[in-house]
């Protein structure tokens, strides 16, 4: 029950302090609108929202794919060969270091404007913080373990198969986590610089056309969205590693 | 002894200069927000500045170039700057949305804005444009523009697939991802073009069934505007037209003083497409025209109602 | 002589027929010597653990037993100079006796998302072999956690991980095994419980033993070594008669503890000054 309730009691917090904010700094609406204005003009809108709401997710989902899978195989090339170390990090810090922005219309002009671009630019920016993560997380793998299976005769490929990677699975986790809340991030900016279709794009439009109410709809359909990506995300990463229990004691039953 | 005479003639002299320079500053103030980065659109802004034109009229006026065209009139009409420059057909939209918004003087006196295409490509005449692709920039309006261009030839927007390049209009051109571009600037893109050694054919709006408007205006807050200031403002302005308009070189040498970013071929030729544009007397204001072009919006289906002319737009005394 | 080499036990309810087989699983130092940070930790050591016998090996922290240990498993590279020999095999570089020993350290490190009875097979698994279930349900079943079988380590307390580890230890089934500090993380009745289950299932291996719990040396060895100074030095100090493991009540037991908290102490003191050279 309160599950549920939670949520939407923090929601409701929020559109009061937004509507307090408006109240106490006579913002003009076409600056920031306020909450009822935005919720008539997404009644209104709703199905071409949803609609561009569709295009921006597959753009999302298919951007933590290939994001995803490319940082995972990165990180496994890394940890494995030593010259992919001396040849392939710095490839990889380079690659955050761009901002996303100014690679966005190279992109565009080798993928073309549609859907294809975006998932490029998606991918980019899902890429970093999987790969690193991961990487990380097989660098450090617990000595004791390590020492164990040297022991035990484990090979270099049996040591990182069966318990760098497995070890590893958590910092992974937390990569995609973090890749999961910036992916939003990648689609839009992606369409920003040329699409038909997308949240992204629409918020533009309705810039353009001065509908700031539709403009905000869209935004605010995007943020909840995102959140409720992150959530299944969490959630089947957490039933993926169920022997990785919550640390914090306050959520441990007795 | 020559100290003590230095002394005494130094500091009432460093006194009379530092207070002169104050009295100097009881100019005016304004801030001023571009449409978009400096270009020679702007011309006769930096003519004025650089002759001391707004000097001259006891004005100081801060130019600030945003990142976003969007951003200028909705900080005007927020009351965060003083003048902004914007187009004439944003302005009926704004208005029409509630912004405080009224034009009350012209930068550029006619359209800019044309579908260009490549010379020697498929489409000779707006007719062939049935069936192919379109690129557009996110301004809210092409697709307008667009209807009444085609509709001129009996065709719909149904005709034609919207591809939205956003600012790569030229690019989009010649890597051939678009039959045609909508939103490129007559003195811009057609220069663009013929940088990279392409012929450009361009089909202006206002010979295409689009009523003509001013391209670049000036717009203030009516709530919190100083018509005596702004009308010296305008003043000064059409000095700095009066002069690029006699010494058009001369000029192009203040634009560039101090900003020798700007100093390449693409602006040089620009500038020289750009001056017979700009609005001679600033201040004027043609209701007719404004009038005819709010009507053309409405029949678009761009604004629900065609407000008058004084809701939006003002002569200056 | 009997071969060293590692065959599979075709009797799996059969706890000592592999130490039957090597009759010659001692292990010698011959002038080992280790640097860390340019001082040495030990030098030109020489040490001889009898096979079959448990080994206790004490002394104050930081005077180099895990280096020790680590060094005799081929986790830690020694200067040429120095030999470790096991039974027939001479070894000088990491992982060349792994065939030989099984290691069991403070941490049970059972791997986390493995149950019991797979972190028991866990070096089949990482031998790429097919791992025996009966032989480690069976090996399961006399630590005494027969009906934990499919339980993931985090529900386990730390005796009942430790235990696993043991059993894990036994299914190696190799004939020297070094322990460093086993149960020192265990509190004092789980302490002795395993104690008493190590010395049982154990018996008739080579075992070197590092703790840091005279009593518990006691208890379960049959040799005790003492480490001291830098660079360290072996002595031995003698121990009370009877079967392992003995009886904490025993007062000949508790004469002896205290005769080893003595040497203990001025091996300490010895250390101590020996680092301030």
């Amino acid at each position: 029950m309160m599950s549920i309730l939670r949520p939407l009691i923090i929601i409701a917090c929020l559109v009061l302090v937004w509507q307090i904010i408006i109240w106490l700094s006579n913002v003009p609406h076409f600056i920031l609108p306020a909450p009822a204005r935005v919720a008539e003009a997404w009644w209104v809108h709703h199905a071409t929202i949803l609609g561009h709401a569709g295009v921006t997710l597959l753009e999302i989902a298919l951007g933590l794919l290939f994001g995803a899978l490319l940082g995972a195989l990165s990180a496994l090339a890394l940890a494995y060969f030593r010259p992919a170390r001396r040849w392939l990090l710095p490839v990889l810090v380079a690659s955050q270091a761009i901002p996303v922005f100014a690679l966005a219309p190279i992109l565009v002009l080798w993928l073309g404007y549609g859907i294809a671009s975006k998932v490029a630019m998606a991918t980019l920016i899902i890429y970093f913080p999987v790969a690193t993560s991961f990487y990380d997380g097989l660098r450090r793998t617990e000595p004791g373990w390590t020492d164990l299976a040297r022991t035990m005769g484990a090979s270099r490929w049996t040591l990182l198969t069966r318990i760098r990677v497995p070890a590893a699975l958590p910092a992974l986790a937390s990569g995609l986590r973090v890749a999961t809340a910036v992916a939003p991030i990648g689609a839009v900016v992606g369409e920003w610089v040329g699409a038909s279709a997308g949240l992204g794009y629409l918020m533009l439009h309705a810039n353009g056309r001065v509908q700031i109410d539709l403009m905000f709809a869209a935004l605010l359909t995007l943020a909840f969205f995102a959140v409720i990506i992150y959530f299944i995300v969490d959630t089947g990463l957490r039933r993926a590693l169920p022997w990785q229990p919550d640390k914090l004691p306050t959520e441990q039953e007795e | 002894m020559l100290f003590t005479h230095i002394r005494r003639v130094l500091f009432p002299a460093l006194l009379i200069f530092l207070l002169g320079g104050q009295a100097a500053q009881a100019n005016d103030k304004l801030t001023l927000l571009l449409d978009w980065f400096i270009n020679p659109d702007h011309a006769p802004l930096f003519v004025a500045q650089e002759k001391g034109y707004f000097a001259a009229h006891g004005l100081e006026v801060e130019m600030i170039a945003p990142a976003d065209p969007n951003d200028p009139p909705k900080l005007v009409a927020a009351g965060k700057a003083d003048i902004a420059l914007s187009y004439q057909p944003q302005l009926h939209v704004q208005v029409a949305a509630g912004l405080p918004l009224t034009r009350f003087g012209t930068l550029i006196a006619t359209p800019l804005n044309t579908l260009l295409v490549l010379e020697d490509g498929p489409v000779k005449s707006i007719a062939d444009l049935k069936g192919r692709k379109v690129g557009y920039s996110i301004g809210g309006f092409e697709d307008a523009l667009l209807r009444a261009m085609l509709a001129r030839h009996g065709l719909t927007l149904d005709d034609i697939t919207l591809v939205n390049v956003n600012f790569s209009l030229s690019p989009a051109l010649l890597a051939g991802q678009v039959d045609a571009v909508i939103g490129a600037y007559r003195n811009f893109e057609l220069n663009q073009l013929a940088i990279e050694g392409y012929k450009g054919r361009a089909f202006y709006v206002e010979e295409e069934g689009v009523p003509s408007y001013d391209e670049l205006i000036l717009v203030a807050n009516p709530d919190h505007m100083d018509r005596a200031v702004l009308r010296r403002f305008l003043d000064a302005l059409e000095d700095g037209v009066r002069y690029l308009v006699n010494h058009p070189d001369e000029s192009w040498e203040l634009f560039i003083r101090g900003r020798a970013e700007l100093d390449d071929e693409l602006n040089r030729l620009a500038w020289r497409d750009t001056l017979a544009r700009f609005a001679l007397r600033p201040a004027a204001l043609d209701r007719a025209r404004y009038a005819r072009f709010a009507q053309f919006m409405q029949d678009q289906g761009l604004i629900e109602k065609a407000l008058a002319v004084e809701d939006y737009a003002t002569v200056l005394e | 002589m009997t071969n060293n080499h590692h065959q599979p036990s075709d009797n799996p309810a059969s706890k000592n027929s592999r130490a039957d087989k090597n009759s010659c699983a001692g292990i010698s130092l011959a002038a080992v010597s280790l640097r860390y940070e340019g001082k040495y930790l030990f030098k030109e050591l020489q040490l001889d653990l009898p096979q079959g016998q448990c080994s206790a090996l004490l002394g104050p922290s930081g005077v180099g037993k895990s280096s020790l240990l680590r060094l005799i498993a081929g986790l830690q590279p020694f200067e040429p100079s120095g030999r470790v020999i096991i039974g027939k095999n001479q070894a000088q570089l990491p992982g060349h006796l792994s065939a030989e020993i099984a290691y069991m350290a403070q941490q049970d490190l059972l791997l986390p998302w493995l149950n019991a009875l797979d972190n028991v097979t866990l070096g089949a698994r990482l031998r790429r072999q097919r791992p025996d279930h009966a032989r480690a349900r069976d090996l399961l079943r006399q630590v005494g956690l027969a009906d934990y079988e499919r339980a993931l380590p985090a529900t386990l307390s730390g005796g009942m991980r430790q235990r696993v580890a043991l059993a894990r230890t036994l299914m190696e089934d190799r004939p020297i095994i070094l322990m460093d500090e086993p149960f020192s993380a265990l509190d004092a009745i789980t302490r002795l419980r395993l104690q008493e289950l190590a010395a049982k299932l154990l018996r008739g291996r080579t075992i070197l033993l590092v703790t840091h719990d005279p009593l518990e040396a006691l208890r379960i060895s049959q040799r005790i070594f003492i480490m001291s100074g830098r660079p360290a030095r072996l002595s031995e100090a003698t121990l009370p008669e009877g079967e392992t493991p003995r009886d904490p009540a025993d007062t000949a037991l508790l004469a002896h503890h205290a005769e080893l908290l003595r040497h203990l102490r001025a091996a300490d003191d010895d250390s101590a000054f020996g680092a301030q050279q």
